[in-house]
């Protein structure tokens, strides 16, 4: 085993060069000022005390909000998803996964692009409805289409862990249960539930990550007002071109981040009651 | 095993030196232009005729452009617009342009090349497109007689709800400037917290979408009443639509000149000239300004235009130079640009 330890190394060169340098970059950046070139560079806490500002937080609090509210449309789906794909013999299992990974086969930008005609003023909906005879709905550039979008492009992520750890459950225990007198809500809850919940955990940590610093689809389901911390920190480097104060939002949002994993592992641990 | 770990690395590292570096071949010509702004057949038509090779690539505005040029990445020929060449020249980005090698220089409209505040003596820029930003309108739902407003159109509170803003700092701002009688190129801060307050009031009162590109499909099928865009895009827009129509407010506009420029870094000066002058010829100034709709600077191919693809489009004209209310919007300094985008921050994110 020893020898193979030098085939780690170029990985190890990889990570560091990828992963160690720009981060520690976005650290440089966000405590200095004095733009992107960093020859002129001054330490700063400035950076900092600028998202304290009312308008930064509300960003930060929207973003949470609806990551809150995409996480949890996506878990009532996905359990329900998952649990209907576990209960199928394992052939057919492996189809059904499939065709919940289908859609990340294409474009994230191409799914988004479908959703816009789907939605707008005089969409496909719109138009169903109008030939009908009903009043069309404005569905474009707004909660719903934005939390439609997200849902969507997220629910994989919730749906492949829960699968995972259900179907790697063994039904005897549930046969146990009811041996035991356990209506089926107490099996299901107190078994099956019980022993899904690190694939919950993972699922919605997941999902939860990615819908607050998505920003690509936001900003076309959404329109430019829908700023979300994903867009406040595009807007920083791309237009505006204060990488300082982009990345001393890309480093808070890292931290919350991390934060956050924390807490869940520690959730994990508790309830879970590690493995069975 | 020490050893074929080693040679993993020098393999992983050549390859990636062979990626980065590009090729060694005498004749390619990198180009950095903006999405969907040339007729793309003039490339293989070029490379063909000089025989070399183009590698062209997109970028989706002057300061994402800007940003990934500054990250070190190397391009012969840019095309950005006039604000952003200012700061390049500024920065001592720019090569000096040799028209003795600009052939077709003579095809070039006298207006074009007179005002140009940005390069007065175009030491280092070549005109590719020009244009103005105005207002565009669905005519089965616009009042004309509502247009005369100008730029208060956009706060009609009959189309409320209605509107496509273009999402930008620089041209929402601008609008709002103008909207209030100042000048898009003033550093007073009470005159753009006057703006911000007029973007607010609009924020608030019309409940505008901000959009970028999206707003073409979005207009060509109808789905507002009007919105805020560049006269190239609804020149396509109005040969899409035949209900649009184009409007440049009484209270002035920007007038906006894209040109192309060769970078410090540029090591085929000789092909790069060539290209340039390639792209003044009046057929191939006549094939990429019928693709892509907007303002060649070259006359013939204006001409052209304006009698066949673009005959009564009114987004296809030449804008008023002349107007001292149309004004070119120069570059800021570092503190407005900031002041603008946190201006533009808080009305998008309120």
């Amino acid at each position: 085993m020893r020898q193979f330890k030098n085939l780690v190394k170029p990985y190890i060169l990889w990570s560091f060069l990828l992963i160690i340098v720009p981060l520690l970059l976005i650290v440089l950046y966000s405590v200095t000022t004095g733009g992107n070139s960093l020859v002129n560079i001054r330490f700063t806490l400035e950076n900092f005390k600028k998202i304290g500002e009312p308008i930064y937080i509300q960003v930060f609090v929207r973003s949470f909000r609806l990551g809150l509210i995409t996480t949890i449309i996506c878990l009532l789906l996905g359990y329900v998803l998952a649990y209907v794909i576990a209960s199928f013999s394992e052939r057919a299992q492996a189809i059904l996964i499939l065709f919940v990974t289908i859609p990340m086969w294409i474009n994230t930008l191409l799914r988004t692009y479908a959703w816009i005609s789907i939605l707008s003023d005089n969409g496909i909906i719109n138009s169903f409805l109008t030939l009908i005879g009903l009043d069309p709905i404005t569905m474009m550039y707004t909660d719903f289409s934005v939390i439609l979008g997200l849902v969507c492009d997220l629910l994989p992520f919730m749906v492949i862990p829960i699968h995972t750890s259900l179907s790697k459950m063994d039904k005897s225990l549930i046969e146990a249960a009811y041996d035991l007198g356990a209506h089926r809500w107490q099996a299901f809850w107190r078994v099956t539930f019980a022993l899904s919940i690190p694939g919950v955990i993972n699922g919605v940590t997941m999902v939860f990550l990615l819908s607050i610093s998505t920003f690509v689809i936001p900003k076309l389901l959404g329109g430019g007002q829908y700023v979300l911390i994903g867009n406040l920190i595009e807007n920083q480097f791309v237009s505006i071109g204060d990488w300082n104060f982009g990345s001393a939002i890309s480093l808070l949002l890292a931290i919350l981040m991390l934060l956050m994993i924390n807490i869940t592992k520690k959730l994990d641990k508790q309830e879970g009651g590690g493995d069975l | 095993m020490k050893k074929l770990g080693n040679l993993v690395l020098v393999a992983a590292l050549a390859l990636s030196m062979l990626t980065g570096c590009g090729s060694s071949d005498a004749t390619t010509l990198k180009v950095y232009n903006a999405g969907e702004y040339i007729d793309k057949s003039l490339l293989s038509k070029f490379e063909k005729e000089f025989n070399c090779k183009v590698v062209y690539e997109t970028f989706d505005s002057n300061e994402s452009m800007y940003t990934k040029i500054m990250s070190g990445e190397q391009y012969d020929i840019l095309v950005p617009s006039d604000y952003m060449i200012e700061r390049l020249i500024k920065e001592n980005y720019l090569a000096e342009i040799d028209w003795s090698k600009i052939t077709n220089a003579d095809n070039l409209m006298d207006q074009v090349m007179e005002q140009a505040a940005y390069d007065p003596e175009h030491t280092y820029t070549v005109p590719y497109f020009w244009g103005s930003v105005g207002i565009i309108y669905d005519t089965t739902v616009v009042d004309e007689a509502d247009t005369a407003a100008g730029w208060d159109l956009l706060k009609n509170t009959k189309y409320a709800g209605n509107i496509y803003m273009y999402d930008s700092e620089r041209d929402s701002l601008m609008i709002a400037l103008k909207a209030l009688g100042y000048s898009m190129n003033t550093t007073d801060t009470a005159e753009i917290d006057a703006a911000y307050n007029w973007l607010v009031e609009q924020r608030d009162t019309m409940d505008p979408v901000y959009v970028g590109d999206d707003v073409i499909d979005n207009m060509i099928s109808g789905n507002k009443a009007m919105a805020v865009v560049y006269s190239g895009d609804a020149a396509y827009m109005m040969t899409e639509n035949e209900n649009l129509e184009y409007l440049i407010p009484s209270q002035g506009t920007n007038i906006w000149y894209d040109c192309m420029v060769i970078t410090k870094n540029c090591t085929q000066t000789e092909m790069a000239h060539n290209f340039i002058n390639f792209m003044l010829d009046e057929e191939n100034a006549l094939a990429n300004t019928e693709e892509v709709g907007y303002l060649s600077p070259v006359q013939s191919a204006y001409e052209e235009m304006c009698v066949s693809t673009y005959e009564g489009v009114s987004a296809y004209t030449i804008p008023d130079t002349n107007n001292p209310l149309n004004e070119v919007f120069g570059y800021q300094d570092t503190e407005t640009k900031k002041y603008f985008a946190d201006v533009w921050t808080k009305v998008k994110a309120y």
